[in-house]
């Protein structure tokens, strides 16, 4: 990310408005276990990651709509790295192969050690 | 697509048009089976017909959508993959913002989803699932073919994703990078093929007619035989 | 704990899970089911169903229906489903909908062409 030149520090943004997650972050995924109707896939619960790209549109929490508020709860989704090898410990193939998935800022935390 | 729906109360023009195409040849017997729609048909039509009844939408709207995703097909995201590897600076903002980029070429999306153009590389191969249902970048790409919807790619592609490319023909060197994007999300992805060599001489449209679906679904990569007249 | 993991883990949450070769199928959609898909579409702009009440809706079937129905055979049922849940449609009225279509198709040979 590009440097953020000159923000005028008098500005109270609104809860949740900003990203509270930036590239690079290590993250943790949450192991909550909703019933009924999720967006966060069983087999990448409790696992950690590293923040790759911020989504710039700020988008429904896609969990509650499916229920059909149609209100929205508006926040962030991160694109996170997660190795291969973290989700699979007999995974074969390079130890550089990762996956990639948008996840909602209600599923992450941040993680204690990088 | 004459066969879905008619601006009247009653639906009737797709039973009418099978019966142009049919009534001359064939006596009653194999028609009538063959026309009688299914449980499920029979279904869409009463959802859909009691719903236009109620005003909630217009019959013309199914009609235009079916128009819209009649207009989406693999050439286009081809056509977006030959303008990257054409021209660098519509690439760099494509990558920046896939969504963006496509809009630039007239392909609008009509959903409320981003896209995400995902770049292959000597070092990094990219390959699309979803895993919870069958999240695709239809805008760009149509609709998906059954494959992409069932279970042994969904739930395969997270977790072998290196046997699943050999099923399909394509073999990853180890020190190669996989990246297997889940969208799951209202982010959708389309891969960016690396460009074959022996292409330089290929017109944008000759560039585009190389690259295949699957190859922006990441399961195979672009090919070319120069050999071809 | 052998029924709680039904609850907890929804039957289209497969990431992971075993599965067979991949059959490279494909099929050019039925008419019915082309209209389906633009009937979800349509619902979706309205949201009178969005996008992510119909994910629900398909996965609130259960894993035999899901096993045993096709693609689009999900979407209609659980559009019904969910249009009866909101009050929009009651399953009465669709019953003898689904009826008066069938008959354009069982009426006598001869008022083919009404």
């Amino acid at each position: 990310m590009e440097a953020t030149p000159q923000l005028i520090d008098s500005v109270v943004p609104a809860l949740g408005e900003l990203p509270v997650f930036f590239v690079g972050d290590a993250v943790n995924i949450l192991t909550r276990s909703p019933i009924g109707h999720y967006r966060m896939p069983t087999y990448l619960r409790g696992k950690s990651g590293t923040i790759e790209k911020v989504i710039g549109t700020k988008a429904v929490d896609n969990e509650e709509e499916g229920y059909g508020r149609n209100a929205g709860s508006k926040g962030h989704y991160y694109r996170v790295a997660i190795p291969m090898t973290q989700i699979w410990p007999d995974y074969i193939g390079s130890p550089n192969d990762g996956l990639r998935i948008e996840i909602f800022e209600n599923w992450l935390e941040r993680a204690s050690h990088v | 697509m004459s066969d879905h729906d008619s601006s009247h109360d009653h639906d009737h023009d797709h039973d009418h048009d099978h019966d142009h195409d049919h009534d001359h040849d064939h006596p009653h017997a194999p028609i009538t089976a063959d026309e009688k729609p299914g449980y499920y048909d029979v279904m869409e039509t009463a959802v859909r017909e009691l719903l236009v009844e109620r005003k909630l939408f217009g019959a013309d709207e199914i009609r235009r959508q079916i128009e819209v995703l009649d207009s989406r097909t693999p050439a286009l995201g081809a056509k977006v993959v030959a303008r990257a590897w054409t021209d660098p600076d519509f690439k760099s903002r494509l990558l920046a913002n896939g969504r963006s980029g496509c809009e630039e070429m007239g392909i609008t999306f009509y959903d409320d989803t981003q896209l995400i153009v995902l770049e292959n590389t000597p070092d990094v191969h990219n390959l699309i699932v979803c895993t919870l249902c069958s999240c695709y970048p239809r805008p760009v790409l149509g609709l998906p073919p059954d494959w992409y919807k069932l279970k042994p790619y969904r739930a395969r592609a997270v977790y072998e994703p290196r046997a699943v490319l050999e099923e399909f023909g394509t073999h990853i060197p180890d020190d190669v990078e996989i990246r297997v994007s889940d969208s799951t999300a209202v982010i959708r992805y389309l891969v960016l093929p690396m460009r074959p060599k022996g292409t330089e001489a290929l017109s944008e449209q000759q560039l585009a007619d190389l690259v295949t679906r699957d190859a922006m679904i990441g399961v195979i990569p672009v090919s070319y035989l120069k050999e071809a007249a | 704990m052998g029924s709680e993991a039904l609850v907890r883990k929804l039957p289209n949450d497969i990431g992971g899970d075993a599965a067979g070769k991949i059959e490279r199928v494909e099929h050019e959609l039925l008419p019915w089911e082309k209209r389906c898909h633009a009937l979800a579409d349509v619902l979706d702009f309205h949201k009178i169903i969005n996008t992510e009440e119909k994910r629900r809706g398909v996965e609130s079937l259960g894993s035999e229906m899901i096993g045993k129905l096709s693609y689009y055979e999900r979407w209609i049922v659980a559009f019904a489903n969910i249009l009866f849940q909101k009050g929009i449609l009651t399953p009465g009225e669709l019953a003898v909908k689904m009826q008066e279509v069938e008959a354009r198709y069982t009426a006598p040979e001869t008022s083919h062409h009404g």
